[in-house]
């Protein structure tokens, strides 16, 4: 157990990625630690076709073409932009590939209102310039910089959160791969070695904030990552990240089959309340995405390890879905009210099983709340 | 390589002691020992499937196995027909399709063959109407047999799978609901839904029987679906190989989906139903023209090839019995199909028959291959020279069998070589396709594009980027977040491979509703038969023969589906005639729904008959419903027989309906006819006479139940009355008694207040209210504290009773007013709503009639308002001195008289008129009763008698 709270992927997964990168033996573009088939099969996880010694765990989970136009992108000279809904593991899947491509996936730059473009680029530490001039010690690169000097993977978080005029800051980055240093006289330019790229992500929920300039646009291959439907699929990434929640928190708790369908199958029925929704009003202002699933059932989970009988119960889950989904006052409380006796309700009558201590769970929480 | 050559002199030694495979047998057995310790099952699977192979090769009719779409099956076909050229060909379709398949020449393909039943017989009733199709597209193997077998002279096609009654028979009874939708699929298109809901069939269906060994395969060959993976691992490494080797690696593949996976035992059982049947078939046909086997060729699937039935076989047993038809009543056509129809029913990849398309073309220029095509195949080019059939080729030696499999299994998959020409010009074509579209695409994508292509495909273990490859590098390179114009890049992709192609069925191929349907529509000069709205203009009064055109676009809107003929300007009422008319037209592409409409009759008429006969004689038909087909069948065929025999229909129906929901659609029809029928015929038809009369006491009978039944609504009600009211003197002419209605009236007791309100409206009609008392009750209401919060409810019956009794509506307007004026604004505001609904609702006939009243009513002009006052009110100020004046006619009856002796023609005139000659007198100014009673004594002395009597 590492004394982080939560390691870097390339840390999590060192033993695994040592390992592949000895075994490895495709052509690897540029510096690349590991050729683009390896770094899928890090990304993915193994099968037994593909002839390994060891098994190599499922990390990311979505359509296999999503990750490997990623990974030809990066090979590209272009950058990747990783675009949708929130929680849809786009940041995850950013911080693998970093992880498996350059052993490094911390050099991230948070796009937010107040990022800068010496954010970006690189800043002065200003008692060094004052005690020794300008000069390339007192200079602070940017992570992105870093990125650029080492032909690294840099990775720029939410960019469509910065303002457009920041944003345009990374397009001389990616086409000409060179950053300027004006206010030096020598040594004034930085070069990207080869092997440097960036993996932008972006929320599709925030178009329209602060669009990317087409110049921008240009420069980035965009892979948009879908809200998982597959019920299979879901089931396995909700299954998969609990179970590490589980360890992380060290906690002896069984969810049971039944309450994971129940949590699904509601996720599901929401959602396509929501899609049929006319008006933003009329559905939940959460994307319900898997993140969030994930979020109800982790914190169910706690409150029933430290708060209630150590065992999960309909009941908590259902209070805890009713709290992380209630957002604003009187619209999503009436929409999950709705869904509760409009279909929790019958089904409560016809199928039994947990749904009746769902259901009640459910109304206690929104009496609660409202 | 020396290793191959030595085992294949091995092998070929050996086949001489244990046929052809006894090399290849020998290498699995060791195969199945090493991998599952000692014979077990998968010993017995792989052998079988070299027995399945090892037969059908040794099977002296040559059977061909196919897979549907794919352009190395047609290949291999051209190639083999050219070089055996066989005197019969058999094909698995359905046998009852067999006369149409001449028709295809006349059609742009892809079409489909269709057989149509809309009488069903031993059939459950909801499956009507069944339908089965059948596409054909070019690139196929069973168009090159089609195309060979009827053109060349000599040769002969038989069809010899199930006949589409069968498909139905076999087709378990309980669950024909279709299995759910995948949640992930995309929504169909509109091209999607070119065959309609009906039963696909196919030549040549292959494709694993269960999930996991196909989403195996897919994994393992790092392919998206399985159009891919046939394409990848079937399609490529037969594409150039020999007629043995495409022969057996068809039937292996065959034998394997057989073996490794039976699947549903219910679709196992009619497959090897099939076979029995196509055999049985096939033995028949031999027996019959003492062909030599040997001469003909058998055109299956390749899952079918590989079959173990008993019927098996030239010499197979002949124990299967074909049931016999069921009596449903089939009819056969050609339908246009689309590549993303086909897609659609077969569960296919998207594009994938787009591309197959592309390859078979590719291929063809390749190999130099010459295909088939049947003469004057419309949609193609002509050909330079006209077909001419090559010199049979010598027999080929039919004794020796070679192995083909074990070369062809232990060779690693043909990789493709890199056509870097090809690809580049994909990348620019696709740029330049994105920019038309609205993509912000340019060299740079190209670039991208190609470079992303080649990086994806070796990631994927491929030399070469299929098309598929390309697809996702693209939509890499210029899929942005948003699409700025109609199609996507995924889209657009596939548009550049072939696109999607949508078939034609040609003039000569329609049925006779169709072409007639295109003859009639023939001046209108537009060209219908092609896809796409056509705006069609008819001057009907300058150029009266377009009226016939508008008469079959009308019911060809009445017909078919909305799309294929819309009016947009112009209206068919009765009795009205048509001046101009403007419709947008639709028929190419709602071509499916014209040929179907072909199978029903064979003229328009008679279908728009046979479907209003249908109608009137549904068990669920309502009087509404059936009046609404007489109307229709005046306004559309104009046909007063087909209108009689539905009216006296519509009178059955009326005299047992038990309920009053139609009551006001009855009203609102009947009237309309009746109006039509006393404009335009000399006398009422009988039915309708005798409509009014059963309408008259069926109504009269249930007033008294729907005026306290609280299921019947307040309109319903209303429009009894109505029917009552307005048919009356119709009614009382035929024969009715006025003494029902009022008995009925009388024993009407309301609850609902609005219908109280109605009842009161009636009786004020029928003269048992006046005027007077129904104001002074209303009064009353608006008085009584208790009563005025349900005072709008009572409106809301005198607003209804405007249908009924329009002679009420200045009451109404006085009632509306009063309540505007006296009711407190808690009761008057949350009434507002309802009354506005109300109007809006039975607004078309009611509003008018109430707005004209109120502008009788109310002053004009802002400047009167001031002096006004409301007549009734005004009324009853005039009423009180009148009445204390004592008498009614003191001066109206002089007014009158006075009018009278100045003009004295009219009493003249209407004098004579009865009779009466005596001369005019004028009366002095004497007192005139005196006189009148100097006169007249008789009066006075009947009533001294009348008040001296005790």
């Amino acid at each position: 157990m590492s004394d982080l709270l939560r390691a870097p992927a390339e840390i999590k997964y060192a033993e695994e990625l040592d390992w592949l990168e000895s075994v490895d033996d495709g052509p690897k573009p540029f510096a690349w630690r590991l050729s683009p088939k390896m770094v899928r099969l890090f990304v993915l996880g193994s099968e037994r076709a593909d002839g390994l010694d060891r098994e190599i765990s499922q990390k990311w989970f979505g359509d296999r073409s999503f990750v490997e136009r990623s990974i030809v992108t990066l090979a590209s000279d272009r950058g990747l932009l990783l675009i949708g809904d929130p929680g849809t593991g786009k940041s995850w899947l950013a911080e693998l590939l970093a992880a498996a491509i350059c052993r490094n996936s911390t050099l991230v730059v948070q796009g937010t209102a107040g990022t800068t473009e010496d954010h970006i680029k690189y800043s002065w530490n200003v008692s060094m310039v004052i005690a020794k001039g300008q000069s390339r010690e007192s200079m602070i690169p940017s992570p992105i910089m870093t990125a650029m000097e080492r032909g690294a993977i840099g990775r720029f978080e939410e960019l469509t959160r910065s303002t457009s005029d920041v944003q345009d800051a990374l397009i001389s980055i990616l086409s000409e791969k060179y950053i300027s240093v004006p206010e030096l006289d020598s040594d004034n330019i930085v070069f990207a070695k080869p092997g440097f790229s960036v993996i932008a992500t972006a929320n599709s929920r925030d178009r329209g904030v602060n669009d990317l300039s087409s110049a921008l646009k240009r420069r980035f291959n965009f892979v948009r990552i879908p809200v998982v439907t597959n019920k299979k699929a879901e089931a396995e990434i909700v299954r998969f990240r609990t179970e590490e929640l589980l360890r992380r928190h060290q906690i002896e708790l069984d969810v049971p089959p039944t309450l994971l369908d129940v949590l699904l199958r509601s996720f599901a029925d929401l959602r396509a309340s929501a899609a049929s929704a006319g008006s933003d009003d009329e559905k939940l202002e959460s994307a319900l995405s898997t993140a969030e699933q994930i979020g109800v059932l982790e914190d169910a989970i706690l409150h029933s390890n430290f708060f209630g009988e150590r065992a999960l119960t309909a009941h908590t889950l259902a209070s805890s879905l009713v709290g992380s989904l209630a957002r604003r006052a009187p619209e999503d409380l009436a929409i999950l009210n709705k869904y509760l006796h409009g279909v929790v309700e019958p089904r409560s009558k016809e199928e039994g099983g947990s749904w009746p201590e769902f259901l009640e769970g459910g109304r206690d929480a929104i009496a609660t709340l409202s | 390589m020396s290793e191959v050559s030595e085992v294949s002199a091995v092998n070929d030694r050996i086949d001489v002691a244990e046929g052809a495979f006894g090399a290849l047998r020998t290498q699995l057995r060791e195969a199945a020992t090493a991998f599952a310790d000692g014979p077990d099952a998968l010993e017995g699977i792989l052998l079988g499937i070299v027995d399945d192979v090892d037969r059908a090769v040794r099977e002296p009719l040559e059977i061909f196995p196919v897979c549907h779409h794919s352009p190395a099956s047609a290949l291999a076909m051209a190639r083999r027909l050219r070089e055996k050229q066989p005197k019969v060909v058999y094909l698995e379709l359905c046998e009852d399709m067999a006369p149409l398949l001449s028709e295809l020449r006349n059609c742009r393909l892809p079409v489909a063959v269709q057989a149509f039943a809309t009488e069903v017989a031993g059939f459950p009733a909801d499956w009507a109407p069944l339908s089965v199709v059948a596409p054909i597209t070019e690139a196929s193997a069973e168009y090159q047999a089609i195309a060979y077998a009827l053109d060349t002279p000599g040769v002969e096609l038989v069809l010899v799978d199930r006949s589409s009654d069968h498909v139905f028979q076999w087709q378990p009874r309980e669950s024909s609901a279709d299995e759910p939708a995948d949640p992930d699929a995309p929504p169909a298109e509109e091209e999607a839904a070119l065959h309609g809901d009906a039963v696909g069939v196919e030549i040549g269906d292959l494709r694993p029987r269960f999930a996991e060994l196909e989403e195996h395969l897919l994994r393992h060959g790092r392919v998206r679906h399985w159009s891919e993976w046939w394409h990848q691992y079937v399609e490529l490494p037969l594409g150039d190989s020999d007629h043995d080797t495409y022969r057996q690696v068809m039937l292996l593949i065959g034998s394997l989906f057989r073996r490794l996976a039976p699947g549903d035992p219910h679709r196992v059982r009619v497959d090897e139903d099939r076979e029995r049947y196509m055999w049985t078939r096939m033995r028949q046909h031999l027996a019959a023209t003492g062909v030599d086997p040997a001469d003909c060729l058998y055109v299956c699937g390749a899952f079918h090839a590989a079959s173990r039935v008993a019927e098996f076989g030239v010499h197979g047993a002949d124990t299967f019995e074909i049931s016999p038809p069921s009596g449903s009543t089939w009819q056969h056509g050609l339908i246009p199909s689309s590549h993303a129809s086909i897609e659609a029913q077969f569960g296919l990849a998207a594009g994938s028959v787009s591309i197959a398309a592309a390859e078979w073309a590719k291929n063809l220029k390749r190999t130099r291959v010459r295909p088939f095509r049947l003469t004057g195949q419309a949609g193609t080019k002509k050909a330079a020279t006209p077909e001419r059939t090559a010199a049979p080729a010598a027999p080929a030696p039919a004794a020796a069998l070679p192995d083909r499999l074990s070369g062809f299994l232990r060779r690693p998959p043909v990789l493709d070589s890199l056509d870097e020409a090809e690809l580049l010009g994909w990348s620019v074509e696709i740029v330049r396709a994105a920019r038309r579209n609205g993509y912000l695409a340019s060299t740079a994508d190209a670039i991208a594009v190609f470079e992303t292509s080649i990086l994806l495909a070796g990631m994927r273990d491929r030399a070469k980027p299929t098309p598929y490859d390309f697809q996702d590098a693209a939509i890499t390179c210029i899929e942005k977040d948003t699409v700025p114009g109609r199609r996507d890049v995924r889209r657009l992709v596939e548009i550049m491979m072939g696109g999607d192609r949508i078939g034609q069925v040609g003039y000569d191929a329609l049925p006779p509703l169709a072409r007639d349907v295109h003859d009639r529509l023939a001046p209108l000069n537009l060209k219908l038969q092609q896809r796409g709205v056509r705006r069609a203009l008819l001057d009907i009064a300058g150029r009266p023969e377009l009226e016939r055109c508008s008469d079959v676009l009308w019911m060809l809107s009445y017909l078919m589906p909305r799309g294929a003929a819309r009016p947009i300007m112009g209206e068919r009422r009765l009795g009205e005639r048509p001046i101009q008319e403007s419709w947008d037209l639709a028929l190419g592409t709602h071509q499916r729904a014209l040929i179907e409409l072909g199978y029903e009759g064979v003229s328009v008429e008679q279908v728009l008959e046979q479907r209003l006969r249908r109608t009137a004689h549904d068990p669920r038909a309502t009087a509404a419903t059936v009046l609404q087909a007489v109307e229709d069948a005046t306004l559309y065929l104009r046909s007063r027989r087909l209108a009689d025999e539905l009216g006296t229909r519509a009178l059955e129906v009326l005299a047992t309906e038990r309920s009053v929901d139609g009551a006001p659609d009855v009203l609102r029809r009947v009237r309309r006819l009746l109006a039509y029928y006393r404009t335009t015929e000399p006398v009422l038809p009988a039915w309708i006479e005798s409509f009014v009369k059963t309408g008259y006491a069926h109504y009269c009978t249930l007033l008294p139940t729907a005026f306290t039944d609280e299921d019947a609504t307040v309109p319903q009600v209303a429009a009894m009355l109505g029917f009552l009211f307005s048919m009356e003197s119709l009614a009382l002419s035929l024969g009715c008694d006025r003494h029902q209605l009022e008995l009925a009236l009388a024993q009407s007791h309301p609850e609902e207040l609005a219908k109280v309100a109605l009842l009161w409206a009636a009786q004020v009609h029928l003269g048992r209210l006046s005027r007077a008392d129904l104001r002074a009750r209303c009064d009353e209401l608006l008085r009584n504290p208790l009563v005025v919060p349900a005072y709008p409810q009572y409106l809301s019956g005198f607003l209804h009773a405007l249908e009924p009794v329009p002679a009420l509506t200045d009451f109404v307007v006085e009632a509306v007013s009063k309540a505007f004026a006296q009711l407190p604004d808690p009761v008057l505001l949350p009434w507002l709503p309802t009354l506005i609904s109300t109007l809006r609702s039975g607004g078309a006939e009611l509003a008018p009639l109430l707005i004209r009243e109120a502008g009788r009513i109310f002053p004009g002009r802002l400047a009167a308002l001031d002096a006004w006052v409301p007549p009734w009110r005004a009324e009853r100020e005039a009423v009180r001195p009148a009445l204390s004046a004592g008498g009614s006619g003191g001066n109206g009856g002089s007014g009158g008289v006075a009018l009278l002796a100045a003009h004295p023609a009219t009493c003249d005139a209407v004098a004579r008129l009865l009779g009466c000659d005596e001369p005019w007198e004028t009366v002095a100014a004497a007192p005139r009763g005196v006189a009148l009673l100097e006169r007249h004594p008789e009066t006075a002395v009947a009533l001294e008698a009348l008040l001296t009597t005790p």
